[in-house]
């Protein structure tokens, strides 16, 4: 049995439309994902320290773009629907980054295999950023446990502006 | 920050490792709250063990790799660049754990504009353990050149 279908293998090189993070770079926000990773560089927050700078002012981590796209207002309360779900182990949002999903059979399971970021400048406070998504490749392998496919989904982010921020790969193992 | 210069770095240098730890679940749940990651096999020990058969709370890989990036960042400086940085999660990390990320130069290569360094790197947590090897490429400038281009302008090797 292959994974690989026709109907999967049209899907290489589909895109997501352009997705714009509900909130632009927060000062609040940065401060709160650094102070929780530990990092106290001052580019992320000082109008002295990069007053002047290549900056052009203070900016936000440099993987903070990835973790921009959040639930905004209006939306529905994904716990609201599973609060009585013994088994709702607490993941909300999609892990197909707006891409339609693959159509592959019901419980194929999903495993991140690595991430390979390409970085071209940091977000600064203030700017909007969005998302592109397409499948870059997807192909099979044969493992000792049957076939699994390597998906590998690219992202873009870039400021509403257009200028590139990151260029992300994640490949995913499904079978 | 000091100036880091390609003619300074070496192959076979290794970075001064970046420790992060002993990790607790409150070092996790207050990654989880910055993130908006709600998945409780980082917060939620009784699922995580219970439902999830885990052996403990896991460290989030999003969690690692800011950890990798503050590395690689912090040592490129304010004229070098973190170009490319690729890794993988190998084996899960636990509550409670120290996390050490490395580094080390394998390799030196010129352009027109500035110098690239290659990298492996990895993190390895109390017992040793490797847990998300990786590699990465950094832009450095010569000593006598310009800083690297921000925004970051990639150019072949010559």
């Amino acid at each position: 049995m292959s994974l690989l279908t026709p109907d999967v293998e049209n899907l290489i090189g589909a895109s997501s439309e352009i997705e714009v993070a509900c909130d632009a770079v927060e000062p609040g926000a940065v401060r709160r994902y650094a102070q929780a990773y530990m990092d106290g560089d001052s580019i992320l927050y000082s109008e002295e320290a990069t007053r002047g700078s290549r900056y052009g002012g203070p900016v936000a981590p440099p993987l903070f773009p990835m973790n921009m796209f959040r639930r905004p207002f209006g939306t529905p309360d994904p716990f609201a629907e599973r609060a009585r779900d013994p088994d709702f182990d607490g993941i909300v949002g999609s892990t197909a980054q707006g891409l339609p999903p693959l159509p592959l059979p019901l419980g194929t399971g999903l495993l991140n295999a690595g991430t390979d970021v390409e970085l071209f400048r940091y977000a600064r406070h203030g700017e909007t950023v969005t998302a592109k998504s397409r499948y870059h490749s997807i192909t099979e392998k044969q493992s000792s446990k049957g076939p699994m496919l390597l998906v590998v989904i690219q992202t873009e982010y870039r400021t509403g502006a257009g200028e590139l921020l990151l260029r992300v790969k994640k490949t995913q193992i499904r079978r | 920050m000091p100036r880091r210069c390609f003619e300074q770095v070496k192959v076979g240098d290794s970075l001064d490792p970046l420790v992060k730890g002993p990790l607790t679940s409150a070092h996790l749940m207050r990654w989880s709250a910055a993130m908006e990651n709600w998945h409780k096999i980082h917060y939620d020990r009784e699922f995580a063990v219970g439902h999830d058969k885990l052996p403990g709370l896991l460290v989030n890989g999003t969690f690692k790799q800011q950890f990798i990036m503050q590395l690689l960042k912090d040592w490129a400086g304010g004229e070098g660049w973190v170009w490319k940085v690729g890794f993988q999660f190998r084996a899960m990390n636990l509550v409670g754990e120290t996390l050490s990320v490395w580094a080390r130069v394998m390799g030196k290569r010129e352009t027109a504009s500035y110098g690239l360094i290659d990298l492996e790197l990895g993190i390895t947590n109390d017992q040793a353990k490797e847990s998300t090897p990786g590699t990465a490429v950094v832009a450095l400038p010569y000593e006598a050149g310009p800083p690297v281009p921000y925004p970051f302008v990639p150019h072949e090797p010559r």
